[in-house]
């Protein structure tokens, strides 16, 4: 084969282009320091508003690595604290690993600044999908957390809200679009996993749920396992039936909700919850009987209906709507007016709730 | 070599999302976008069925060679600049919105003159070919990247964070009347057929009915998959604040499991293919046309001279990009070519239907 002129001049500016290609974006990667989580405090003493910390990830090679430095400013803005850390670090700050962004529960207690969550959107370096929460006792706190399990700085908080580790249904992750689309979304109102800091390690077991400007209620653990189930996230729990005498855990397998809002024009409309809950009996305080199986089913839906009923209402009496119902009003009329309609029927309407409970087996004892 | 027409009509498909369909679409959810749709959709199957049925009388022959000898040469200049310019502004738009997203997205410290001039390498490179390797190029690229734009469409489809509730709420304003704006801009994804006039040369014979019903079918899902994901992700209230809606949507869906976590890149990276054969296929018709007004002295310096022009204009355009307010400007482009289409095709009706080939 005989390379003519003209290919060997396109084969040599190719080659050309190629020195174009280096990667990073002129700036290589040992000259920048990668975030990976954001928290966000009001500011402690001072004139400013918020204190906004950075938690840097500084790579080394060894078997494990979560070294790390967090860096905090005192700022009105969350874009002048950053502009300010940056003359404090030695490297190019870079946020395309910032997964986790934490706010103080004082910051959402008031009313929470829309600023506070459109910097990061706005900003094209941040990830959509990074996780939001609430920080506690601090976000600073949060962010100083190394459990000892860590392999990697931040890493931990990355597993247990990205679902790559636990399974659990005590965790209701966030990410930063949803968080942000909750606020504009009329009929569907935000929340937030709170992370506890206690010591050396974390504990994420409760959401707080806001309206469309502060946070109105904590859920209490038993609370947060319904709403997850409602939102049909996470099947995979333990759901105890605590009557009196008899106390009961049941290994959910499969947790299925649908729920519909009913009969709209009549003067007293409810919304219907179906819920459909598969699993096995993995504990109990007294001896299993197979026989008995139905009675154990009718006793977990009763409890089950029962403590459904009240959280629903708790909701309801504290005017959140973090399931959509308000959203679901509005997809299935066609009147332009629906959401002005909704919004005077949603304090007054019923719930009814419809658990059916289906024990498999009693696990490997009969 | 009838499949090509459908290739050239899902590329302009597929660049929709560039040249903000979506945004002016998400801009009218509650004005009527939904019923406009569906009237865009009428309107462009028409047309696409008059013009092919047209050139479907010249087979194997592009508007150059169709009106060589019927028309005096000025007059023949004026109509292949006017029209080249039209496929140009067509490309160079396209172009423009995404070395804008490229210089958000990838590369914010490389100024957008040396991305267009990449570009414009590459792209002049591929409009000098002829047609028939242009069109090979193309199911290349569409072949390759088939499987990522099911793939995104897939993931995003089954995210659980897409909220039917929010797209069923868009759905309860089915029956407001539609609007112009609407209709013109969704009409957009159906102007790939206008290609014919130079591809034509590759058409032997009639245009099969099966490629106008999957036309149909792909173009309805197309538009109402552009317009309606973005909803379901950023809801029906909060989707018109972004930008680049799809942008945005592609960074909301999370590949676990895959060695890159934000789907924002594939997208990305599928964009780049299918821009720069997007660009280069309208400045190929663009590049033909002209040629067309001096068909029987072909010289190298006056494509030279073509091409100087293409390169002077985009990069003229790249640096004034600010002046020009680009979602104003495509929009006008948006409701002007419509009616340049309207009147191209009818003119090609009327005056070229009862002409023998």
């Amino acid at each position: 084969m005989k390379l003519t002129g003209k290919w060997f001049s396109v084969g040599v500016l190719f080659i050309i282009i190629s020195f174009l290609l280096t990667g990073c974006g002129f700036k290589d990667i040992d000259k920048r320091l990668f975030v990976v989580s954001i928290g966000i405090d009001p500011a402690i003493d001072s004139s400013k508003k918020y204190l906004i910390s950075l938690k840097f990830a500084i790579p080394i090679i060894e078997e494990k690595s979560n070294e790390s430095m967090i860096v905090s400013e005192e700022a009105d803005t969350i874009s002048e604290a950053v502009r300010m850390i940056k003359p404090k670090v030695d490297k190019e700050i870079d946020f395309s690993h910032a997964k986790v962004i934490v706010y103080n529960q004082k910051i959402v207690q008031k009313e929470i600044e829309p600023n506070l969550y459109y910097w990061f959107i706005r900003r094209r370096d941040i990830q959509e999908v990074s996780w939001v929460a609430i920080g506690k006792p601090s976000a600073l706190d949060v962010l100083k957390l190394k459990p000892k399990s860590e392999r990697l700085p931040s890493n931990s908080l990355f597993l247990a809200l990205g679902r790559d580790g636990p399974e659990t249904a005590y965790i209701i992750p966030e990410f930063l679009f949803d968080f942000k689309r909750r606020f504009s979304e009329k009929g569907l109102d935000p929340y937030l996993p709170i992370i506890e800091v206690n010591k050396n390690a974390f504990e994420i077991n409760k959401v707080g749920l806001l309206n469309k400007k502060q946070l109105k209620l904590s859920l209490k653990p038993m609370e947060t396992m319904a709403l997850n189930f409602l939102l049909n996230n996470e099947s995979k729990s333990a759901l105890v039936i605590d009557d009196k005498d008899k106390r009961l855990v049941i290994d959910t397998k499969r947790v299925k909700t649908k729920y519909k809002i009913v009969p709209d024009n009549q003067k007293q409309p409810y919304i219907k919850f179906d819920i459909t809950i598969n699993g096995r009996i993995e504990e109990a305080d007294f001896s299993v009987n197979n026989a008995d199986i139905p009675e154990y089913e009718k006793l977990a839906r009763k409890v089950t209906q029962e403590n459904v009923y009240q959280f629903l209402v708790k909701m309801q009496k504290a005017n959140v709507d973090p399931i959509g119902f308000g959203l679901r009003y509005r997809a299935r009329h066609f009147e332009k007016d629906d959401w002005k309609t909704w919004q005077q029927l949603y304090p007054s309407i019923k719930f009814k709730v419809n658990v059916d409970v289906q024990i498999e087996d009693t696990g490997l004892v009969e | 070599m009838n499949r090509y027409f459908l290739y050239l009509v899902i590329l302009n498909m597929l660049t929709n999302v560039i040249i903000f369909v979506p945004n002016f679409l998400i801009q009218y959810r509650y004005d009527g976008a939904i019923m406009s749709i569906l009237i865009a959709t009428i309107s462009g199957m028409i047309l696409m069925y008059l013009d092919s049925i047209v050139f479907a009388r010249f087979p194997g022959k592009g508007l150059p060679e169709i009106i060589e000898n019927r028309m005096r040469v000025p007059f023949k200049i004026i109509l292949f600049v006017g029209f080249s310019l039209f496929w140009f502004t067509a490309g160079l738009i396209t172009l423009l919105g995404y070395i804008d997203i490229l210089h958000r997205f990838i590369n914010p410290d490389l100024p957008k003159v040396w991305l267009m001039v990449i570009f414009l390498a590459a792209i002049c490179f591929v409009i000098q070919l002829s047609t028939q390797k242009v069109v090979y190029l193309l199911e290349i690229i569409l072949l390759l990247n088939g499987p990522l734009v099911i793939f995104i469409f897939f993931k995003a489809i089954t995210s659980d964070y897409l909220n039917w509730d929010s797209i069923f709420e868009i759905g309860t304003h089915f029956f407001t009347p539609p609007k112009l704006t609407p209709i013109v801009v969704a009409s957009y994804v159906f102007s790939g057929y206008t290609n014919i006039i130079i591809f034509n040369r590759l058409f032997k014979e009639k245009i099969k009915s099966i490629n106008f019903a999957l036309i149909l079918g792909l173009s309805i899902l197309n538009l109402f998959t552009s317009f309606l994901v973005p909803i379901g992700f950023h809801g029906a209230d909060g989707a018109h604040e972004y930008m680049y809606p799809w942008i945005m949507t592609s960074d909301s869906i999370r590949l676990v499991y895959s060695p890159i976590e934000r789907a924002l890149f594939i997208f990305l990276m599928l964009y780049i293919s299918i821009t720069l054969l997007s660009v280069s296929v309208h400045w190929h018709v663009a590049f033909e046309l002209i040629k067309g007004s001096y068909i029987k002295k072909q010289s190298k310096k006056k494509n030279w001279l073509v091409f100087a022009c293409f390169i002077g204009f985009s990069i003229l355009a790249v640096l004034r990009i600010d002046l020009l307010k680009p979602e104003m400007v495509i929009k006008f482009w948006l409701i002007a070519r419509y009616f340049f289409e309207i009147i191209i095709v009818f003119c090609f009706f009327f005056f070229l239907r009862r002409r023998k080939a």
